[in-house]
């Protein structure tokens, strides 16, 4: 189970990964087709007008994408910041208790949250609501990343609950072990 | 009066207690907002919640801020973040704070090319933090000077939030950012002066370091610092051009330092891996919050609550001098539970109208908003600068925030200078063609 | 008592709110507050991308978006952005009159009931350089958002260029764009003088924005609030067209006084342009099927 879910967090942050890189991609292609025009300008007079439809738009999407697809692999890393300056005073005991309150109040809000997102795109699929760009892309599909995201959210958070309540350490390390700094 | 201070009250008790029991941030703002819009409304929460949430993602102008926060990730997993310090050192190593100073103008820089000010400190502060604690600079500093100057990336233009003030007051945009320049130099100046008169006072806190370089050592590690000015040189560069929007330049950041590292031969399979991921939680993460923001900004506006403190201000009949008092003293309350972008979206439309029967001028006073905005950045619990500093420094952010507060203060001066003197504002957009 | 939250895309000061506060009190007075209808304007509680959903789905009874946003949805939205189709305010007003009961067919599916729709200014031409022709606009790199922009600028040999809102300022001050279509109202807003030199009034088409309630919440209103609510939405219509009117006279000139080159088209480059403007149309009939032809031969009537 431990596994299972650990691997399904670093799918989801790896595809967040990967719609980090799209944005990079799509972005850099259309300055490179700026660049080719700023050329082509200098040389000939003429722009060619290279352009990548909606880009801007589509990088939009793929934003929304990165930042929900990854929440739970963030979770798991610590990287989620709160702040512990009253719960590192407590004891073991008391971190635990916080823990579980902090871990269940995530389970129930992004379960709420993961629900009308699912609806939004049952409505969005329904009405058939489409991009404004010069690309008509159903709204519906960059909306699923919401939609699961919050999803696998709330599963972590409820991972998060179970870990706790079996006084199990669910993050893997402190973020910021890796710059040296305590 | 009374039917808005209890609900906000009541607000603010939800919020501490959320915090302070050590729920996540993005949490807290979600669930906060959520108590709100049960209690003090008859909107359906849950659908609201979504699509506001869903409108504030997707969003073209926030693409830049995980570009860059990669780029942060690529340089501080290469030797360039230690070749630039150790180029700048020579430098500036005979000033009156040293390298200290490296926190004020990379964020000053980095701010010309950045609309916002959480990108501005997770892009400097991945890199300076590190050197800075390796070269035993005092902690209290690094954390204060990097929290105080990213601020900058909202005055100095491009601007996140001047773009979101000039639309809502139909301000000229190319106006306020020309007008944010003055200001920006000011306070980068303001910034530096504390730190060197800070440094001569607390000389033993500061690091043995080479009493004075020669020029010859001064020119030898200019090949130092050669790929970082390659790399803002293209960046900056790129949007000069034309070639890119300040958007897109983030991109051509994230090209170059791949290339560079790529040189270097810093940029391993493992490296940019370790990179993307990381970048992609430290983004993901400050997504989430703005996400818990946008929506605690939505139900702000359902309650009317900003506006109603707003115009209970516009009531009270007060003198210019004492109309821009209170609202400051307003804004940084507001500041301390929102972040500025949304204090300015629930409260323009109320106050404009004020400031324009008071005879202030409206582009001086987008200009007063910023710096006003960019102090609650750093004051606690909510304060995206904090937010970021936290997770890059694992220091919590009441720590951070004391160690920002001599900047807060300057930032207090840095309104009152242009109160008293407009023309820090004014003199160059009335220049201007 | 009933309170309204009303979220408009556009700030305070644009005549569209100035007209929909106005609809508002009307609303408060025929009904002596009973129905209380409170303006949230620029985006402050919904943004525009999210405003037609929010009211359909009941999350704001009532809301105004710019009706050509969701010509990708059904092209008979994006009637009246078509250029050169109807170019002053008569033709604009037959055009709505005759698209208004498929519009409303096609929103009703949505659970949207129209109540108004008001015009911008006439688009117009704003360029970096002088533009007496078409071979003026040739290779010149003009801002497109949508489609139809971008057809419009590849027919008349211009570049689309791809540019956000807020980053219009700087992508002309760099060399980005050279050109762009809008209106004198947003160029007058926005300070085009800070970066464009010449503003050609070429008139090229007239889009609106449309104020819709959602249906749900209308029927529950007594039948005295859906009088009073009908007729100021009869009356803000007839009052938003005069006040559009007004506004471009008045931003033209605001656009003269700060040192903008206003010119009327030449007769070479507007019929270039119409021609660009024929081919579009055509094409828009073909695409939106028996409904665009119906509209068009109500039009062309
Ligand atoms: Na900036
Ligand atoms: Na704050």
């Amino acid at each position: 189970m431990r596994a299972m879910l650990d691997k399904l967090y670093v799918i989801g942050g790896v595809l967040g990964a990967l719609f980090l890189f799209g944005i990079f991609l799509i972005v850099l292609l259309q300055v490179g087709a700026n660049l080719i025009d700023f050329i082509s300008s200098a040389l000939t007079g003429h722009a060619i007008g290279l352009t990548i439809p909606s880009y801007a738009e589509i990088a939009g999407f793929m934003l929304a994408g990165a930042s929900f697809l990854s929440l739970p692999y963030a979770l798991r890393h610590g990287t989620h910041i709160r702040v512990n300056l009253f719960i590192q005073r407590l004891g073991a005991k008391g971190q635990q208790l916080t823990d579980i309150w902090s871990f269940l109040i995530g389970t129930a809000l992004t379960g709420w949250l993961a629900y009308y997102a699912w609806e939004l795109v049952l409505e969005s699929y329904e009405y058939g609501d489409l991009s404004t760009g010069l690309i008509a892309v159903p709204i519906w599909i960059p909306q699923v990343s919401l939609a699961l995201g919050t999803t696998l959210m709330s599963v972590s958070m409820l991972d998060g609950f179970v870990s706790s309540l079996m006084q199990k350490d669910f993050f893997i390390k402190a973020e910021n072990a890796d710059l040296g700094v305590e | 009066m009374s039917d808005i201070l209890l609900p906000a009250f009541i607000i603010l008790i939800v919020l501490f207690t959320l915090l302070g029991s050590g729920v996540w941030v993005g949490i807290s703002l979600l669930a906060v907002a959520a108590i709100a819009m049960e209690v003090f409304t008859t909107s359906q929460t849950g659908p609201l919640m979504a699509s506001t949430i869903w409108g504030a993602s997707n969003l073209w102008s926030l693409a830049a801020l995980p570009l860059f926060i990669w780029m942060g990730d690529i340089l501080f997993r290469s030797r360039l973040s230690d070749d630039m310090f150790e180029g700048l050192q020579p430098w500036m190593g005979n000033l009156p704070g040293k390298l200290l100073h490296i926190n004020i103008i990379g964020c000053g820089i980095f701010a010309a090319v950045s609309g916002s000010s959480a990108a501005t400190a997770a892009t400097i502060g991945k890199i300076s933090i590190p050197e800075l604690k390796r070269r035993g600079y005092d902690e209290k500093m690094i954390l204060g000077t990097l929290a105080g100057s990213a601020t900058l990336g909202l005055l100095i233009p491009p601007s996140i939030i001047l773009i979101v003030y000039g639309v809502a007051t139909e301000q000229s945009i190319a106006r306020l950012f020309v007008a944010g320049v003055g200001p920006g130099i000011m306070l980068v100046v303001m910034f530096m002066a504390y730190v060197a008169i800070w440094s001569f006072l607390n000389k033993h806190k500061m690091p043995e370091t080479a009493e004075s370089f020669s020029w010859k050592q001064r020119f030898h590690s200019i090949k130092n610092l050669g790929p970082v000015v390659l790399l803002i040189a293209g960046v900056i560069g790129s949007i000069y051009m034309g070639i890119a929007s300040p958007t897109d330049a983030a991109a051509v950041g994230v090209f170059l330092s791949l290339c560079l590292t790529k040189l270097t031969g810093d940029l391993t399979k493992e490296s940019f891996i370790d990179g993307i991921l990381s970048a992609t939680r430290t983004s993901c993460m400050i997504a989430f919050i703005l996400a818990g923001a946008a929506f605690l900004t939505t139900a702000m506006g359902f309650t009317g609550i900003p506006a109603s403190l707003a115009s209970w201000i516009g009531q009270m009949g007060l003198s210019q001098y004492q109309l821009l008092g209170a609202l400051t003293l307003f804004f940084i309350v507001m500041g301390c539970f929102l972040d500025g972008i949304s204090v300015v979206v629930l409260t323009t439309a109320v106050i404009l109208p004020m400031i324009e029967t008071a005879g202030i001028d409206p582009l001086w006073f987008g200009i007063f908003i910023v710096i006003v905005v960019e102090m609650s950045q750093i004051t606690p619990p909510v304060g995206f600068n904090l937010f970021v500093i936290q997770s890059l420094s694992g220091r919590n952010i009441l720590v951070v925030a004391k160690a920002a507060l001599p900047f807060f203060l300057i930032l207090i001066g840095a309104v009152g200078a242009i109160t008293v003197f407009p023309e820090i504002v004014t003199w160059l957009p009335n220049n201007m063609n | 008592k009933d309170v309204w939250n009303m979220p408009t895309p556009y700030p305070d000061g644009n005549f569209h709110t100035v007209n929909i506060k106005t609809f508002a009190d009307d609303v408060r007075t025929a009904t002596n507050g009973e129905l209380d209808i409170k303006i949230h304007s620029a985006g402050s509680l919904v943004k525009h991308p999210e405003i037609k959903n929010a009211v359909r789905k009941g999350l704001v009874p009532i809301g105004e978006f710019f009706l050509s946003r969701l010509s990708n949805e059904n092209p008979v939205f994006g009637i009246d952005s078509i250029p050169f189709l109807a170019t002053n305010y008569a033709d604009a007003e037959r055009l709505w009159n005759a698209s208004r009961p498929l519009i409303e067919k096609q929103l009703q599916k949505q659970r949207l009931k129209v109540l108004f729709s008001v015009p911008w200014p006439p688009q117009g031409l704003y360029t970096k350089n002088e533009v007496k022709s078409l071979e003026d606009l040739k290779g010149v790199k003009m801002r497109a958002y949508n489609a139809l922009t971008e057809r419009l600028a590849r027919l008349s040999g211009a570049v689309p260029t791809q540019v956000e809102v807020p980053d219009i300022p700087q992508a002309f001050a760099t060399g980005q764009v050279d050109a762009m279509i809008t209106s004198p109202s947003t160029g007058a807003n926005s300070k085009a003088w800070d970066f464009v030199s010449n503003f050609v009034d070429v008139q090229a088409w007239i889009p609106k924005n449309i104020v819709v309630v959602n249906q749900k919440a209308y029927d529950k209103l007594s039948d005295s609030a859906k009088s009073a609510i009908d007729a100021a939405a009869k009356a803000a219509q007839t009052r938003g067209w005069e006040a559009s009117q007004a506004e471009t006279a008045a931003k033209i000139k605001i656009l003269q006084d700060n040192g903008m080159k206003v010119s009327t088209p030449t007769a070479e480059l507007l019929n270039g342009l119409k021609k660009a403007g024929s081919e579009m149309t055509a094409d828009w009939a073909k695409e939106s099927g028996a409904d665009g032809q119906e509209i068009l031969a109500t039009y062309n009537k």
